[in-house]
């Protein structure tokens, strides 16, 4: 025999009946009611808290990264992020020869590191762009990282290049200055790839009334020259810690000649060493910047000179 | 203070060097190196703002402020600090810069998250001149009634590339009261078939001042020799004074559940909201009659407004109300037992509740009408907010709703006039359903 399961929903009984019952009692009601204990969807208040990846490439003012589309400055950065793009992927792929590559280290194979190299760089250059176009955080993250691990080299102090048709390899300064080109074009790609979401996230913002700019023009100008004096800055900067086998001979030279050309002459300074030794005075330096807090003092000079 | 990304681009500098050092590599070096003048160059020359570059809000402050914003200063005008629910308020913030160094700031003014901005924003990015001020102008609609402050003001100044940031928390705040908004139940009454909710003035039978005849007492020391009736002297030797009856005034009380309970229900629709609301509209019209009207409320405790006429008892009620918050669990018993003693006899007697979770409900409006009071009851459903909120199945609403109907005929049947007051229902619709209109 079948026992047919009665309907959960009753309401059809009270259909055109007075029903009398005992005094109420939400509480005993709300026992026994069919939709469980959990909490009101409309009874939790939304917490805007940004993922991890929000938070590097900067925070959501618009939380679910959903962007109108770009304004005019967002273009020019998505156009400055691709030239940099393309001329980043050929400088990694010229300074990062398969020979010192880590697929190198773990295989042995330099046909194998050569594909595998490729692969990341063109990965990287491909997330970038794919990145930049969508305004993707994620893309750009994962473009970021790709290029780093194409960089990371395991072997030799020395420059090496993977291709050499302008003949850099002969002058020691060209190659430097090549190296410190590609430094400060990966920092910038980190940038400008930031700036395109976190532009785009301020100018959606705006549109959606979220936020109000006075004066845009004088905000995103100001953006536009750091973009040019911060490159250059880092690059001079660079040029002297990587030169510190020409400046420390020249200084010690006024003191004692021959201690300077023997120390032009040593394989040490001319080594990675020397370029330790460099970055080791600007590490100090910067350092003691920082422990003085000289940030403050410097803007509490300008405060007070300004007065 | 360091931003995520900052601290990012750090760790993988200093990485990269330690790396490259090991490994004999320039070009990590080289890399660490660049990074680090970029990390420097920020954090010495920051003085910039962007939105939320950092991946916090500038409202997250945790108190480091710069130099760069110790000569930074706000203040803040509201167009009225008394406003009706669903009315707008304007702010004007003046930002001012006494440095003599321009400034990029990010400027958010913190508004009560109930609010919504109608016009012009509280968030702005703005450049401030040396020595200069400006005005930030916007609206925010306030939906719901109660107590509310504007403040602080948290300004943020970071670095062209979002690397560094300082923040500061401008401790400007300004009060303003959102009052219940009120219906108009004038031409209610006028339509009904019974001119006025109580026909005329209640007829208190008690003596005081007013103009028809009460009784004749003896003189005490004190009345008004104006008041001494001198045939009664003459006939009975005593000197005797007229009594009058209080004039055709009523005193009308007003109970308003407050309890945790009346807050069931989304935030804008729910039983105390609606209380409340009709708590206003009901004192102005009383006190526009020119009747004498006293609030008491419930919850955690009880807060009583005594009986008072004038334009001046309305904003000492309308402010009882704003403030009336949803907590506690006092019965109705208790509140009548109390008030009982000090209520006129025959007074009318508003009562304001979703009438749950409260088992002498029925007992202490029992005792309310064997006392002869006019009591009336307007009690929001909160079982309806409930279910148009989808937060009760059809058959927990239909047994609930049964449950009240039950409770409701039997306050009914103690000659309570009660109306059950569904969300979409107007007031005088309400009311006028409870009085058999």
């Amino acid at each position: 025999m079948t026992i047919k399961k009665p309907s959960g929903d009753t309401s059809h009984l009270y259909d055109g009946k007075t029903v009398r019952s005992a005094a109420p009692s939400r509480k005993k009601a709300a026992g026994q009611m069919g939709l469980g204990s959990e909490i009101p969807k409309d009874a939790i208040p939304e917490v805007e808290i940004p993922t991890f990846i929000e938070s590097l490439l900067g925070g959501p003012l618009v939380p679910k990264m959903k962007f109108l589309p770009p304004d005019k400055m967002v273009q020019n950065l998505q156009i400055g992020v691709y030239g940099v793009l393309i001329a980043l992927a050929l400088l990694t792929f010229i300074v990062s020869p398969e020979e010192g590559s880590i697929w190198y280290m773990m295989t042995g194979s330099l046909g194998f590191a050569f594909i595998m190299q490729m692969i990341v760089i063109i990965a990287a250059t491909v997330a970038g762009f794919w990145g930049t176009f969508q305004r993707d955080a994620r893309f750009s993250i994962a473009s970021n990282l790709l290029f780093i691990l194409a960089i990371l080299r395991f072997a030799s102090s020395k420059v090496t290049l993977s291709n050499d048709v302008f003949g850099f390899s002969d002058s020691p300064t060209m190659l430097s200055i090549l190296v410190v080109v590609y430094a400060v074009l990966l920092i910038m790609y980190f940038e400008l790839s930031n700036g395109v979401i976190r532009y785009s996230m301020l100018d959606t913002s705006i549109r959606t009334n979220e936020v109000y700019v006075m004066n845009p023009k004088k905000i995103v100008g100001k953006y536009h020259r750091s973009l040019i004096l911060n490159p250059i800055l880092a690059t001079i900067m660079a040029m002297i810690v990587l030169n510190a086998n020409n400046i420390l001979p020249f200084i010690v030279g006024i003191f004692s000649e021959d201690v300077a050309m023997r120390m032009e002459e040593s394989v040490e300074l001319i080594s990675v060493y020397g370029v330790a030794l460099g970055t080791l005075f600007v590490f100090l330096v910067v350092g003691g910047l920082f422990a003085l807090n000289l940030p403050t003092h410097l803007q509490n000079y300008r405060e007070n000179k300004a007065e | 203070m360091w931003s995520r990304k900052s601290a990012m681009l750090g760790s993988l500098a200093v990485s990269m060097y330690l790396l490259g050092l090991t490994l004999r590599n320039t070009q990590l070096v080289t890399i660490a190196v660049v990074i680090f003048v970029f990390l420097t160059w920020a954090a010495l020359f920051g003085g910039h703002a962007d939105v939320a570059s950092t991946g916090r809000r500038a409202d997250e402050w945790k108190g480091e402020e710069g130099a760069a914003l110790g000569n930074v200063s706000a203040m803040r005008k509201l167009s009225s600090a008394r406003i009706f629910e669903d009315g707008e308020l304007d702010v004007t913030l003046r930002m001012q810069n006494h440095s003599s160094l321009a400034k990029i700031l990010e400027v958010r003014d913190r508004v009560p998250e109930v609010m919504r901005i109608k016009k012009g924003s509280n968030y702005i990015l703005m450049e401030l001149g040396p020595r200069r001020e400006t005005l930030i102008e916007y609206t925010v609609e306030c939906p719901l009634r109660g107590f509310y402050s504007l403040g602080p003001v948290a300004v943020r100044i970071q670095d062209a590339f979002g690397l560094f940031h300082k923040e500061k928390e401008l401790h400007v705040y300004n009060d303003f009261l959102v009052f219940p908004k009120m219906e108009d139940l004038s031409d209610t009454f006028v339509k009904s078939r019974v001119p006025k909710i109580f026909t005329g003035a209640v007829n208190i039978r008690q003596p005081g001042p007013g103009s028809e005849f009460y009784s004749l007492r003896e003189y005490f020391e004190g009345d008004s020799f104006r008041a001494i009736n001198w045939s009664a002297y003459a006939r009975s030797g005593k000197l005797m004074v007229n009594e009058r009856e209080r004039d055709a005034v009523s005193d009308i009380i007003i109970i308003v559940d407050s309890r945790a309970v009346s807050e069931t229900g989304p935030v804008s629709r729910n039983a105390l909201v609606y209380s409340t609301r009709a708590a206003a509209s009901l004192t102005k019209y009383f006190l526009g009659r020119r009747d004498s009207v006293g609030v008491i409320t419930y919850g955690n405790e009880v807060v009583s407004v005594d009986r008072d006429t004038g334009k001046k008892q309305l904003y000492i009620i309308l402010t009882k109300l704003s403030g009336a918050v949803a907590g506690g669990n006092i019965p109705l018993q208790v509140v009548v037992n109390r008030i009982m003693p000090h209520i006129n006899k025959g007074s009318p007697i508003i009562f304001l509740s979703n009438l749950e979770d409260d088992p002498t409900i029925v007992n202490a409006l029992r005792d309310f009408r064997a006392r002869n009071f006019d009591v009336t009851v307007l009690s929001p459903s909160s079982l309806e907010f409930e279910f148009d909120a989808k937060r009760l199945d059809r058959t927990g609403y239909e047994v609930m709703k049964t449950e009240r109907d039950v409770l409701i005929s039997e306050l009914r049947g103690l000659g309570v006039n009660i109306m059950d007051w569904e969300p979409d229902m107007l007031l005088s619709t309400a009311l006028a359903g409870a009085r058999g209109f």
